[in-house]
């Protein structure tokens, strides 16, 4: 079965941005455009996951400057399972936490959620991904497609 | 290190869909790690978990959720709050740090 990379790249759900002077909101929008270019999500949907990363606060940014910017399952607005990848150059500012701690990112790979084994069996991967700093250091590093799966051919995740 | 077996355990998140179900694949980890059975274990959203957690005898939950659940740790559910929700690590020395593992 092909990896949720693979698949990113396969479904071009990809975006590389410079991410100079861009809001974390322009960010949120800018990450689900390549799901929005093939139907899987509407092209408002990123408001839902502005309008929770708002009332919450930036939980969604875990880790080693990695995003995971999402909603409910089955939310208004998304049609198919899928991640919006995203590589920004600059670090973008999500603010800071309920500690205090700044936050900010410059992986994201945004949920879309229809389907539960799908989704389940893209959050076991992303689980992966997220624990694997040598691949998200190369991935933040990548600039095109093949970089991606260039660098999950290098520092692949173990198969659990 | 029985003391888990048959619990019942919760993972929350905002919206039940993204951090919760990582929690739980990493509170899997541990379970099956120390090979304890637990009596239950789901993810649900934060607003369903405030209800839900009296019912349970440990909830999990991102540090940033922990005010939701202040009352239900007075009916005696623990609650273990999470830096990194897909650690099985700082689940583990959570546990072990409420005197639920060996």
């Amino acid at each position: 079965m092909a990896t949720v990379l693979q698949t990113i790249v396969e479904k071009k759900h990809y975006r590389f941005i410079d991410g100079e002077g861009v809001t974390w909101q322009e960010a949120v929008r800018l990450s689900a455009e390549s799901l929005v270019e093939d139907g899987s999500v509407s092209s408002d949907y990123y408001k839902q996951i502005i309008a929770c990363i708002e009332k919450y606060g930036p939980y969604v940014v875990f880790d080693h400057n990695v995003a995971m910017p999402h909603t409910t399952e089955n939310a208004t607005g998304a049609f198919k399972t899928g991640i919006g990848f995203m590589v920004s150059e600059k670090m973008i500012d999500f603010g800071v936490d309920e500690d205090g701690e700044k936050k900010e990112a410059n992986l994201f790979f945004t949920l879309s959620s229809v389907n539960p084994d799908e989704h389940m069996n893209n959050i076991q991967q992303l689980s992966n991904i997220f624990m694997n700093d040598d691949l998200l250091d190369a991935l933040a590093a990548a600039r095109t497609p093949e970089d991606i799966l260039a660098a999950e051919a290098k520092y692949p995740c173990e198969e659990e | 290190m029985a003391q888990l077996d048959g619990k019942r355990l919760l993972a929350c998140c905002a919206n039940g869909a993204g951090s919760s179900l990582m929690m739980e694949n990493a509170i899997k980890k541990v379970l099956k790690k120390y090979d304890i059975k637990p009596g239950e274990l789901r993810h649900c959203a934060v607003s369903e978990g405030k209800s839900a957690a009296r019912n349970y005898d440990v909830v999990f939950c991102a540090r940033t959720f922990v005010k939701n659940f202040e009352d239900v740790t007075k009916n005696g559910t623990v609650l273990i709050p999470l830096k990194n929700v897909m650690s099985d690590k700082e689940i583990e020395a959570g546990l072990k740090e409420a005197g639920l593992l060996d």
